[in-house]
């Protein structure tokens, strides 16, 4: 049964990662924004939830709406004054929005409600499960499961459709090269911009609902930028601008991450040591990809009329 | 159609434009030539509002332009090609085209999920344009191409080919025929004539090939360091002294007029 119980796991944090992934290709698979603060989606989701459903006592649903909407709305206001810098610059803009969201709830415990070891730094625990009650403990991570995979196929569904839409098109365009051509074509690609980052927020933001209600705690210390990383390297080894690819990206990363567990049988490393090898394995897998496989796992499709 | 008055724009201490002033008929073809940095593309990019410019007065359809992004301008009938051919590289040459079309109803994030029997049957429209434009480039073969991978030359035919399908009333072409074969430049030449004879459309283009100018001009405009030296019939212009002076007298960097003939 354990093993079975670490199987469900392992697909909760896929689904869930895979989300996270879906979301930043949409902004750099497709349009080129290069956003290093892509856990200032999950981390917001994950607080706005948290907020609603523990603070004031709500309904799952209503946690799911406000993740969404915070996380969507935060992405629209960062892109605002950022949508005309260029590639590198959004990058550092990124990374510091992501650790400003982080650094703001690490301070401000009385958003969660406040109190002695709660909030800040001591994060906040006893974060509802949506529908505990229905099911035993042993079958509850199956239906969390069943959660998670529906959330995650929406949101393949609807980001695969806006990508293959004329909108995507225009995305993409974007992402090639600089935005002269797009404006020539009489593109507003400001808005597109902040559009990809607002839809990237929104799924982020969904992504990290379904984090803090699995959990059921969460600490600023899990939205550290190493998660934007992590998800960088699922959608470059899965295959940028490939809805797909951004999947099995997330599928091989949370494996290659949590292989530690079970090599530690099997090699003469202890497992503290073996823990910090994973980062090396990622970046070595990372290497490996971009040397055999620049396109990543899954090439981006081509559209052919 | 097109007035500009007095143009002035300097990048650094080097006086790209000064003062220059020219005005583009309807339905006529204008050529904009001179010898390299003498301000032909500087004067394209402001025009299609890339540049700002620095003083001068640019007035479209009668209207005066001033301070308008690309995009609007691109919105309000103002089309151009780049000099360095810009395609996306990793779309379909048909896709590139698909981009043409603008204020499309499947660009709006709503419409993609509301509105999808409208999108397809505006992409069945553009589709069955994009695949007229293709034939006339001679792109057909190629439609699903990713367009990175097309020689220098076919991407200048898909940079024209987009600007067709975007319909414009105002084309501004930079270099359309550079690196394109003798041939294909024969079609092209047909095909920007047809432009104006059938569609009345106003094309100003930046060429360098001085038997398409004579061929397909009705005016012609000289520059040389931002001022304008001359201005008249392809052939008046061509026995301008001033004209054979900046393009034989100059440093080595110039090439000369029979070079590029």
């Amino acid at each position: 049964m354990g093993f079975i119980n670490f199987l469900v796991y392992l697909a909760i944090m896929m689904g869930i990662f895979a989300i996270l992934s879906v979301s930043l290709n949409l902004q750099y698979g497709f349009t080129g924004l290069a956003n290093f603060g892509q856990v200032a989606f999950f981390c917001l989701g994950a607080y706005a939830t948290t907020i609603v459903t523990l603070t004031f006592n709500q309904s799952f649903f209503l946690g799911i709406i406000a993740s969404m909407f915070l996380a969507g709305l935060f992405g629209y206001i960062i892109a605002i004054p950022t949508a005309d810098l260029r590639e590198d610059y959004w990058a550092i803009v990124t990374l510091a929005a992501g650790e400003i969201v982080r650094i703001f709830f690490l301070n401000e415990d009385w958003v969660v409600g406040g109190g002695p070891y709660r909030g800040g730094a001591y994060g906040v625990g006893d974060i509802p499960q949506p529908f505990r009650s229905h099911f035993a403990a042993q079958t509850y991570p199956f239906f969390y499961l069943g959660i998670v995979l529906v959330c995650l196929l929406l949101t393949y569904l609807i980001i695969n459709r806006l990508t293959n839409s004329p909108f995507g098109r225009v995305l993409k365009s974007i992402r090639e090269g600089d935005d002269n051509l797009a404006q020539a074509m009489g593109k507003d690609v400001k808005k597109f911009r902040i559009k990809a980052m607002a839809i990237g927020g929104i799924f982020g933001g969904l992504a990290g609902c379904l984090y803090a209600h699995y959990y059921g705690f969460i600490s600023p210390q899990e939205f550290v930028p190493l998660e934007t990383f992590i998800v960088w390297a699922m959608v470059i080894v899965g295959g940028e601008g490939n809805n797909k690819g951004a999947i099995l990206g997330s599928v091989i990363i949370i494996l290659f991450y949590n292989s530690t567990r079970y090599l530690k049988d099997y090699v003469p490393i202890n497992e503290t040591t073996l823990a910090s090898l994973r980062m090396v394995a990622i970046g070595v897998l990372i290497v490996v990809v971009m040397l055999f496989m620049k396109e990543g796992l899954i090439k981006e499709k081509k559209r052919i009329y | 159609m097109l007035r500009v008055e007095e143009l002035y724009k300097s990048f650094g201490g080097i006086m790209a434009l000064s003062g220059v002033s020219f005005g583009v008929e309807p339905g006529s073809i204008t050529g904009l030539i001179g010898p390299n940095g003498s301000g032909k593309s500087t004067c394209f990019n402001i025009i299609s509002g890339f540049y700002a410019k620095d003083r001068g007065d640019i007035y479209f359809q009668g209207e005066k332009v001033e301070n308008i992004e690309p995009f609007r301008l691109a919105r309000m009938g103002i089309g151009r090609t780049f000099q360095i051919s810009a395609v996306t590289e990793r779309m379909t040459v048909l896709e590139n085209l698909l981009l043409a079309p603008k204020l499309q109803t499947g660009e709006g994030v709503f419409n993609v999920f509301f509105r999808s029997s409208k999108i397809r049957k505006q992409e069945k429209e553009n589709y069955d344009k994009a695949v007229e434009i293709l034939n006339l480039v001679q792109l057909y073969a190629l439609r699903n191409e990713y367009a990175g991978n097309l020689s220098g030359g076919q991407k200048k035919l898909l940079s024209l080919g987009r600007i067709l399908l975007s319909d414009p009333l105002l084309i501004l072409l930079d270099e359309p025929t550079a690196g394109v074969n003798p041939t294909l430049i024969k079609d092209l030449v047909a095909a920007v004539r047809r432009l104006r004879d059938e569609e009345g459309k106003t094309i100003l283009l930046v060429e360098h090939n001085m038997r398409v100018i004579s061929e397909i001009c009705d005016k012609v405009i000289v520059l040389d360091f931002g001022r304008k030296i001359a201005e008249g019939t392809p052939k008046e212009v061509q026995n301008n002294e001033k004209v054979l002076e900046a393009y034989l007298s100059g440093s080595s960097k110039r090439e000369s007029i029979h070079e590029n003939s």
